[in-house]
């Protein structure tokens, strides 16, 4: 083993943190960014014109805001957004500090991705429910989040895999984690076992999320 | 205005426009509709003629541009969007493509009308069971939509729609996707349910037969206006528009019997033959007019169709024959024909479709 990856074996303490700052990262911006691109996509929806809560204004403002966040490149983002870091977490530097920059960098991807798995709700459900008096929350919740279920589940599988992409790059401000490690150590200083290593275990993440997602989503479309 | 007590449904001077990309779509001009409590009210016409639009008015998922509705003794442009929720909840609603949730079972669809309701969990799945039952899917319950065939995804609909005990059906080209038979199954369910509670049913189609199956009233639609309604008996052995007389003509197929025989057979006719296509209404389906005829002119009748249909206990009948004979022994029996109140139309041969303005029945003028 020391033989073939001698500078992992040589880290391996450093590979074990950095493993735990990439699943940070991942986890903590997963959840508020869900939160938050839960709430746009489903405000994209229901104020589209024609939409239950049809408000031309705050659809095109929330479209136009959205599409603009998703223009920014993320490696630009992480430093355009650090006043507002150092405002949040009072420091620009670090895994905790790179939340927010990858929050903002993935919750208008998945906004998106939610409003489009939203609009496959067949329009027809939608006047039906109308039809029997559901209120817009009522049409929200029972309807668009339950019957759109299982395509959020699979955007959100889709979501976390480009999450845990991101929080490589964020290791361009000093986040730590796996990415972190590639570059910094293993690419600069020509070690490439650490490099690879770093890569076969971001893949290893990136199979799990989609088996477990794959499994939670069979579970759920049982229909 | 006073609101007529045995009028569930009043709508008056009912206008819908759609305005996009400068484009100005008048899809309802000027309707007025009054549907008694208890009827099966019937709205036919060809897609596009603004029956969808104008029954969506009825529960304002459709806002009308100009005109009022009233539902049960309630104007509905007046209520707050509270109250409106309510007042839907008294008119249900079927659709073309049943519009069932997916991602709920049978009897979770047929329970979620009744998730805003307080009641507990037990009573809500015992209502909806018994829905079920009214509609005879019980054995369906734990199923999901996408197991069952049109039929009972429709009388899933149907169950779902009943839930809120609603005093209105509203039903949306609710047989156009389903098999002749299926469509019978579930006309005879509506009807059922029109006769045992007492719901009224406004139904739109595009087939005269299932106006003539269920409804006692319709309206006939054209250009987003009403063309011509009342007495579904009367309107089919009486129409007074050309629409109307094509609605009814091609649902006894001798639309196409006409045009099979005038276009498509090789039909040829001597000097002394005349085609004909008659019109038989009421009483004078059942006499021995043709053979009376025969005897009575020295002619031949050969019939090369003829149908007979019972709306609402009136005979129409439908016949398509050739008259062979001296011209004048014709002209008299067609004479004798038309005032026994028989409906004549002299057909041409060879792809021409009849000579109607000189021969029949000009339905243009009768305006």
């Amino acid at each position: 083993m020391a033989s073939i990856i001698p500078n992992v074996i040589e880290m391996k303490a450093e590979f074990v943190q950095a493993i735990f700052e990439t699943l940070y990262m991942t986890f903590f911006s997963a959840i508020v960014s869900g939160v938050l691109g839960l709430i746009f996509g489903v405000l994209l929806v229901v104020t589209k014109p024609g939409g239950i809560l049809a408000d031309s204004v705050s659809y095109s403002v929330l479209d136009k805001v959205i599409n603009l966040l998703r223009s920014i490149p993320f490696i630009i983002l992480l430093a355009v957004i650090s006043p507002l870091t150092q405002f949040l977490i009072g420091t620009t530097v670090g895994t905790t500090a790179a939340l927010v920059p990858l929050i903002f960098g993935i919750f208008p991807f998945y906004a998106r991705q939610v409003q489009n798995a939203l609009l496959d709700v067949a329009h027809g459900v939608i006047e039906a429910a109308q039809s029997m008096g559901s209120s817009p929350m009522e049409i929200i919740f029972r309807v668009y989040l339950k019957e759109g279920l299982a395509d959020i589940l699979r955007v959100s599988i889709a979501t976390v895999i480009s999450l845990i992409g991101l929080t490589t790059m964020a290791g361009a401000i000093g986040s730590g984690g796996l990415g972190d490690i590639a570059i910094s150590i293993g690419y600069a200083r020509f070690e490439n076992d650490i490099t690879f290593v770093a890569m076969l275990i971001i893949l290893a993440m990136v199979f799990i999320v989609q088996f477990v997602g794959d499994l939670i989503v069979k579970r759920v479309e049982r229909y | 205005m006073a609101v007529s007590l045995n009028n569930i449904i009043e709508l008056k001077d009912i206008s819908v426009t759609f305005k996009n990309d400068g484009n100005v779509v008048k899809a309802v001009k000027n309707v007025n509709l009054k549907i008694e409590r208890g009827d099966i009210y019937g709205i036919i016409g060809y897609s596009g003629a603004g029956k969808s639009t104008l029954v969506r008015v009825i529960n304002l998922l459709q806002a009308p541009t100009s005109g009022t509705v009233s539902v049960a003794e309630q104007r509905l442009q007046e209520l707050k969007p509270q109250e409106l929720r309510q007042a839907r909840k008294r008119v249900g609603m079927i659709f073309q493509h049943f519009n069932l949730m997916k991602s709920r079972t049978v009897l979770g669809n047929v329970e979620y009308p009744l998730l805003s309701k307080k009641i507990s969990k037990k009573e809500r799945r015992e209502k909806a069971t018994n829905l079920l039952n009214l509609v005879g899917l019980a054995k369906y319950a734990d199923e999901y939509p996408s197991r069952l065939s049109g039929g009972q995804k429709q009388r899933v609909a149907i169950a779902r729609a009943l839930a809120n005990d609603p005093d209105v059906l509203i039903s949306d080209e609710a047989t156009s996707a389903l098999d002749p038979k299926t469509t019978i199954s579930i006309l005879q369910l509506l009807k059922k349910l029109n006769v045992e509670l007492g719901l009224t049913i406004v139904l739109i189609t595009h087939e005269m037969q299932v106006i003539k199956s269920i409804c006692h009233n319709v309206a006939v639609m054209e250009d987003g206006e009403i063309i011509e309604r009342g007495r579904v008996a009367k309107v089919f052995t009486a129409p007074q528009q050309k629409l109307t007389n094509d609605f009814i003509e091609t649902s006894t197929n001798v639309q196409a019997a006409i045009k099979r025989i005038t276009a498509e057979i090789d039909l040829q006719l001597a000097a002394n033959q005349r085609l004909v296509y008659l019109n038989f209404v009421g009483n004078t389906a059942k006499e021995g007019i043709i053979s009376g005829l025969a005897q009575k002119y020295q002619i031949d009748i050969n019939i090369l169709f003829a149908n007979i249909d019972q709306i609402d206990g009136e005979n129409v009948g439908y016949m398509i024959s050739i008259f062979s004979g001296q011209p004048e022994l014709i002209n008299g029996a067609i004479k004798s024909l038309i005032s026994a109140d028989v409906k004549v139309r002299i057909l041409e041969v060879g792809g021409s479709k009849g000579d109607e303005a000189a021969n029949g029945v000009d339905y243009s003028e009768r305006n």
